[in-house]
């Protein structure tokens, strides 16, 4: 900064009166061909039209539905009812985070387009390669921060209910003891109310519960990749939503199909080559699969979620090589 | 490639464009057609022609925003394909839109970011710019609410965001109103006096004759005409000669070549056509 300003001050004046201006520091130095601070530009601009375009509005129903679910289900017992409280949470994080990497993604390039917004772009010294690393950053940092949003007043939400059912369990042990005092005597009735008590904290509040989300931004990162990918080369947000989705199902069920597909297939058959094939351009979100898990309490590796991250960039580093090289061949 | 220091501002060479157009039948356009052309260090070029010549679809070319079908441009010397070629040249494109979440001033701020300059560079860049271009009474708008003229006061600014020594300007005129549009003309002098190239292309050929250097008549994606504004619209065969204090008898008798008369004779030269009238020659 103190340097810029001193060289700024030291150039001479000559040329640099009324239209032109000042010398700028930038004019004398040599152009990078990666900045990190203009990716950053970048991303910081597609987030800020994100959220200018209101889509965190989309949070409000989020919230709505989890304290509606929260509050309303009291019918069933504490364990079910925590469950369904994740479940519901979790599917609707999910959700969310789909749609906002599939359809606000998709809009992105072809609204650039239409609207020549590019051509300002791309006329200044930006790399095609370091305008699509914004978007994708710029949409990463956007369903970061609606899930962290999401996941502060989930985790608030279900702490609050486990909190409730666990008092109203204990209290419901404190009665019966109050009545039948003989039974605080009872080792097996001891047991008992510990373990209710411990089941509803294992189905309550759990670190577990953060790998799921971080499960399901990872899932949400690869289909924002996938659908910027494809907007490079579609000619309508049409096509790029459809296919997107298209992937998004693929990506679901491609294990499944392998494992059908590549039991009994004959060696040096087509069936290997071609599930290969497939599991390259499809992502396998069959990893991701730890939601379920998750919502019944069972804990989760740390290898898992290390495998996870690291397949997650390794589509990501994909994805975007792939959409780099068709953007940068495309005729504007 | 290097920035060599006596390459001239822009260099187009043998530059065709053909477009495929997606249709059934593999039909292509043809949207310019071997042109070559150079824009020396400092001066003013102007390119007209009718819609659909060509214009738009050259300065694309050559801001490396559409590929060159055969042939090659270069800035400074330095290959349009290459990102840095773009490093010195401000852009205003045809219709301008911008961003239109964002106000005047983060639109001048987003561009000077990506084109590298500091924050306080930014916010001086962006004050100069929009009192420059008569925007300070809207600066915390939207875009979102600016009107056609203002849109495009607004590209011009961000154009010379990051002072460039190349400026390539579409139409800058378009929809502007007609005091707006002499402002946009003494702005194009002051670049030209400061040293800075200009490349343009107008439809207001008044404009264009008071401006420009030098004129380049496209039509059909051919380089028709080009040339010195002065040679482009001097007429070969006439002779002109003005006289200063000329009695109707007097002109009786010059219309009758009366020679050795008393009258001073102040210049004789080639009178002038306009190029309105070069212009509709041309491409017809
Ligand atoms: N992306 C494109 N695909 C197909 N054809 C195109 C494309 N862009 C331009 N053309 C064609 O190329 C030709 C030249 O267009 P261009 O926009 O360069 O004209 P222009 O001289 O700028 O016209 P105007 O004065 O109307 O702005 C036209 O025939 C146009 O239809
Ligand atoms: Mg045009």
């Amino acid at each position: 900064m103190n340097d810029d300003q001193e060289t700024q001050a030291a150039a001479p004046a000559e040329n640099r009166t009324g239209y032109s201006g000042p010398a700028l520091a930038t004019e004398s130095k040599a152009h990078s061909m990666f900045s990190p601070s203009r990716i950053w530009a970048l991303t910081m601009h597609t987030f800020t039209q994100m959220v200018r375009m209101r889509v965190f509005y989309f949070l409000l129903f989020f919230s709505a539905a989890i304290i509606l679910v929260a509050f309303m289900f009291l019918r069933f017992t504490p364990e079910q009812e925590l469950k369904l409280l994740k479940d519901v949470s979790l599917g609707a994080m999910s959700l969310f985070a789909g749609i906002f990497a599939i359809a606000g993604t998709a809009l992105l390039i072809p609204k650039d387009l239409e609207d020549r917004t590019l051509y300002t772009i791309l006329c200044k010294p930006v790399p095609r390669f370091e305008y699509l690393l914004g978007k994708l950053l710029g949409m990463l940092v956007l369903i970061f921060v609606s899930m962290l949003f999401m996941d502060a007043l989930f985790c608030t939400v279900v702490g609050v209910r486990e909190k409730i059912l666990v008092k109203e369990t204990a209290d419901a042990y404190d009665q019966e003891l109050a009545k039948f005092p003989e039974r605080g005597q009872n080792e097996s009735w001891k047991e008992q109310r510990e373990e209710a008590l411990a089941a509803i904290t294992n189905y309550g509040l759990r670190w577990d519960l953060q790998a799921a989300v971080w499960a399901i931004f990872l899932k949400a990162s690869v289909m924002t990749a996938v659908t910027l990918l494809v907007s490079t080369f579609a000619t309508t947000t049409l096509f790029t939503i459809i296919s997107s989705i298209a992937v998004f199902i693929i990506g679901h069920g491609q294990h499944l199909g392998r494992s059908y597909f590549l039991s009994g297939a004959p060696e040096g058959g087509f069936e290997r080559p071609l599930a290969g094939v497939i599991a390259i351009i499809f992502p396998d979100f069959h990893l991701y699969d730890i939601v379920d898990a998750v919502v019944s309490g069972e804990a989760v590796a740390t290898t898992l979620l290390l495998q996870m991250s690291g397949m997650t960039c390794l589509y990501l580093l994909i994805y975007t090589a792939a959409a780099s090289f068709v953007f940068s061949n495309k005729e504007l | 490639m290097n920035d060599t220091p006596d390459a001239p501002a822009v260099e187009i060479e043998h530059l065709t464009k053909v477009f495929r157009v997606p249709s059934l039948r593999k039909q292509t356009v043809l949207a310019v057609n071997d042109l070559s052309l150079t824009v020396g260090r400092g001066e003013v070029y102007g390119l007209i022609g009718p819609n659909g010549s060509g214009k738009s679809t050259t300065m694309k070319v050559l801001l490396g925003l559409l590929h060159a079908t055969t042939g090659k441009c270069s800035i400074f010397g330095r290959d349009s394909s290459q990102v840095d070629s773009r490093k010195d040249v401000g852009f205003l494109p045809e219709n301008p839109y911008f961003y239109k979440h964002l106000t005047a001033s983060e639109t001048l701020d987003f561009y000077g970011r990506i084109c590298g300059l500091t924050k306080a560079e930014r916010r001086d860049q962006s004050a100069r710019l929009l009192k420059l271009v008569d925007l300070e009474h809207a600066t915390d708008r939207r875009l979102a609410g600016y009107s056609k003229g203002m849109l495009q006061r607004i590209g011009l600014a961000q154009a010379l965001v990051q002072n460039p020594r190349l400026v390539v300007l579409d139409e800058p005129t378009a929809g502007v109103d007609p005091s707006g549009s002499r402002q946009i003309r003494d702005l194009i002098l002051a670049l030209k006096e400061q040293g800075i190239s200009i490349i343009l292309s107008s439809h207001l050929l008044e404009q264009v004759q008071e401006v420009c250097d030098r004129v380049g008549i496209i039509y059909k994606g051919d380089l028709v005409r080009e040339g010195k504004l002065e040679d482009l619209i001097s007429i070969e065969d006439q002779t002109e000669i003005i006289l200063k204090n000329a009695s109707p008898a007097l002109l009786e008798k010059v219309r009758a070549l009366a020679a050795g008369d008393s009258t001073e004779v102040i210049s004789i030269g080639r009178p002038r056509t306009t190029l309105e009238r070069l212009f509709l020659e041309e491409t017809q």
